[in-house]
C-alpha cells in the first residue's frame, strides 16, 4: 500500500537510485571550540578598543594596533571561519572531512599560536612573533591540508569548492607573506656563534635571506599587501563562495546563473593576484587590479541579489538580512578601495584616517558582520544537533530560531549599525572620545548577542522537550 | 478490541511529526516524504531532504523511524533517502507554503 501524497507520482516514476551517502559532518564539539575561542577573542578585541580608541584615530603602523588587528582577524575571524569550515565544507560539498584528528591538533596549535603572536605583537619583540608565527603556519598548515584533501573527495566539483580551494591558497600565501615581514625585522648575530653544520644555522640563514629579500619592498607596502591577501583572498573569498551555497539554502532559492557566479570568483582572483604584485611594487597598476576586484565584487552583488529576488521563503531571517547588510559594505569599501588605490593620492593624515576607514570596516563592517549573521543559523545549528537530534520523532522540539530570541537579535543588529556609523565618524575625524562611544556601541550590540548565544548554550543543559499533542498508540 | 491495521494517513500523521528545525516545518508538509509503504508491520519511507549534504539527514531519518515505531503495529521501519528528483519548495503542500511563507 502506498500513500498518496501531492508529490507521490513524481517521485514513484522517477526514484531509480539509493541516496549517496550522508555527508558525515565531525562531531559538534569540534568547531564549536574554534567558534567559542573566537566569540571570547571578539570580546576582548572589543574591550580592548574601547579602552585604546586613540588606536582607530592615528596612523596604523603601531605595535599596538598591530596587536589588536591580529586579535581580530586570528582569534576572532580565523578561529570562527576555520571551525564553521571543518563543519559547513563536508555540508557545502557533500563529502567527508577528511581528519577530525587533525582539526584537532589544529586547534590547540592555533590556539597557542596566536595567543603568543598578539602577546609579542604588543610587546613588539618580533623574533618571539616569528616564532609563534611558525606555529600559526603549522597550524594553517594542517588545516590547509585537511581541507584540501576534503575538497579532493569532492564529487561534483562546482563554484563553492573553486572559491574555498581558491581562499586556501590565498591563506597559505598569507601566512608566508606574514612570515617573510616578520623575518625582514629580526636581526640573525646570533647565527654567527653557530656551528657551519648545524641545522639551526642553516634555518636562521634562510630566515636572513628572506628577510634581505623582503627589504627590498617597503615595510608598509609588505604589510598592505599581507593584508589584502588575508582579508579579500581568505575571508572575502569564503563570504562569496559560500554564500553561493548558504544564501540559496537558507532562503530556499537557487544560483541564477552559475557562469556569473563563476565569473565573480575567477575574476576576484587574477584581481587580487594583480592588486597583491602591484601593491608591493608601489605599481601605479595598483588602481586597475583595484577595479577589477571591484567589478567582480559587483559581479558577486548582482548574482547574490538575482538569488534573493527569486527566493522562494518570502521572509528573511534576521541572520540572513545580518550577512546581507554585512555584503552590501562592500560598496562603501569599494569606493574606498578605489580611492586609496587612486596613484596621485597625496600622502597625508585624512589619507591615513581613510586607510583606517578602510581597514575597520573592512575587517568589522563586513567580514565580522557576516560571520555573526551565519553565526545565528551556526551555532543553533550545532546546539540543536547535539541536544535534540537523540529525540527527533519522540518528542515535540523546538525549530532553530526557538533556540534565541529575535527581538534581541534585531536589537542587536541596530546597535551594531549605530555602533560602526559613530566609530567610522571618531575615526575620520579623528575624535577618540567619538570612536569610543562607537566601541562602546558595538559592545553593547556583542552583550546582546552574547545573550543570544546563552540563550542558545542555554539548551544544552536545559533542553525543551515537551510531548506531542496528540500521541502515537503505542 | 483494537483495529491494529496501519493507514498511510496514520503513518503520515506520525510523520508530521518531525521537522527540519532549520524551516520549522514538518517533513510531510515539506514535501519530503516521497512514498511510504506499509506491509504489515513494515514501513518503508522513500523520503529526501532540501539540500543533499544535509546535516540533518541522520537526525531526520532516525526520527522518522522513531515515529513510525511509535505506532501499532509497526515493528520495523526502513528509511531511505533519495535525491532524485531533487526537493524544490514547489513539492510543499498548501499547509507547508503556508507555514513556510513559502511563495510562487
Amino acid at each position: 500500500m502506498e500513500a498518496a501524497l501531492p508529490i507521490s507520482a513524481v517521485a514513484k516514476s522517477t526514484r531509480k537510485q539509493a541516496a549517496p551517502v550522508a555527508a558525515a559532518a565531525p562531531s559538534v564539539s569540534l568547531p564549536l571550540r574554534f567558534v567559542v575561542t573566537g566569540l571570547l577573542s571578539l570580546f576582548v578585541g572589543a574591550g580592548w578598543l574601547i579602552s585604546r580608541p586613540d588606536l582607530l584615530t592615528t596612523y596604523h603602523y603601531n605595535q599596538f594596533i598591530i596587536a589588536l588587528t591580529h586579535l581580530f582577524v586570528l582569534g576572532w575571524l580565523c578561529s570562527t571561519v576555520m571551525g564553521a569550515m571543518y563543519q559547513l565544507v563536508p555540508v557545502a560539498l557533500e563529502t567527508k572531512l577528511y581528519s577530525e584528528r587533525l582539526a584537532k591538533w589544529q586547534f590547540v596549535i592555533h590556539l597557542v599560536a596566536f595567543v603568543g603572536m598578539v602577546w609579542m605583537f604588543r610587546k613588539w619583540d618580533m623574533k618571539q612573533v616569528g616564532h609563534f608565527g611558525t606555529g600559526m603556519a603549522i597550524g594553517v598548515g594542517l588545516f590547509v591540508y585537511n581541507l584540501t584533501r576534503t575538497l579532493l573527495r569532492v564529487p561534483k566539483w562546482n563554484v563553492v569548492a573553486t572559491a574555498i580551494a581558491s581562499a586556501l591558497v590565498w591563506l597559505s600565501l598569507t601566512v608566508i607573506a606574514g612570515l617573510s615581514i616578520a623575518a625582514a625585522k629580526c636581526s640573525y648575530e646570533s647565527a654567527e656563534g653557530l656551528a657551519t653544520a648545524d641545522g639551526v644555522r642553516q634555518i636562521v640563514s634562510g630566515l636572513r635571506a628572506v628577510g634581505a629579500f623582503m627589504s627590498h619592498f617597503d615595510a608598509l607596502n609588505a604589510m598592505h599587501a599581507h593584508a589584502h591577501l588575508g582579508v579579500v583572498g581568505f575571508f572575502t573569498m569564503l563570504v562569496v563562495g559560500v554564500s553561493y551555497k548558504l544564501v540559496p539554502m537558507f532562503t530556499l532559492g537557487e544560483i541564477q546563473s552559475r557562469r556569473r557566479a563563476n565569473l565573480s570568483v575567477w575574476l576576484l582572483n587574477a584581481g587580487l593576484l594583480g592588486s597583491v604584485i602591484s601593491i608591493l611594487l608601489r605599481s601605479q597598476f595598483k588602481f586597475v587590479f583595484a577595479l577589477v576586484i571591484i567589478a567582480a565584487l559587483a559581479i558577486y552583488g548582482w548574482e547574490l541579489a538575482a538569488i534573493v529576488r527569486a527566493r522562494r521563503r518570502s521572509a528573511l531571517d534576521w541572520g540572513v538580512k545580518s550577512f546581507l547588510t554585512a555584503v552590501a559594505m562592500l560598496a562603501p569599501l569599494s569606493l574606498l578601495a578605489a580611492v586609496l588605490a587612486w596613484p596621485r593620492l597625496p600622502l597625508n593624515p585624512f589619507t591615513g584616517q581613510l586607510e583606517n576607514l578602510y581597514g575597520f570596516l573592512g575587517l568589522i563592517g563586513f567580514v565580522t558582520f557576516a560571520i555573526i549573521g551565519m553565526l545565528h543559523k551556526i551555532i543553533p545549528f550545532l546546539v540543536w544537533f547535539h541536544t535534540y537530534s537523540p529525540h527527533v520523532g519522540k518528542a515535540q522540539l523546538p525549530a532553530l530560531a526557538d533556540l534565541y530570541s529575535e527581538r534581541v537579535q534585531v536589537a542587536s543588529f541596530w546597535t551594531w549599525q549605530a555602533g560602526l556609523v559613530v566609530t567610522c565618524a571618531g575615526i575620520l575625524a579623528e575624535h577618540a572620545a567619538l570612536a569610543r562611544g562607537g566601541a562602546l556601541l558595538l559592545a553593547a550590540s556583542l552583550a546582546l548577542f552574547a545573550v543570544n548565544i546563552g540563550k542558545i548554550l542555554s539548551h544544552i543543559v536545559r533542553p525543551v522537550l515537551k510531548p506531542f499533542p496528540a500521541p502515537a498508540s503505542k | 478490541m483494537t483495529d491494529t491495521t496501519l493507514t498511510e494517513t496514520a503513518a503520515l500523521d506520525a510523520l508530521r511529526q518531525v521537522i527540519d528545525p532549520e524551516i520549522g516545518c514538518n517533513i510531510v508538509d515539506l514535501g519530503m516524504v516521497y512514498s511510504v509503504q506499509i506491509n504489515g508491520g513494515c514501513v518503508r519511507v522513500i523520503m529526501t531532504l532540501t539540500t543533499p549534504g544535509c546535516p540533518m539527514s541522520e537526525s531526520i531519518a532516525a526520527g522518522v523511524q522513531n515515529a513510525l515505531l511509535a505506532l501499532e503495529p509497526v515493528t520495523d521501519a526502513q528509511v531511505e533517502l533519495t535525491f532524485d528528483p531533487p526537493w524544490h519548495p514547489a513539492m510543499m503542500t498548501e499547509a507547508g507554503r503556508a507555514m513556510t511563507g513559502a511563495r510562487f
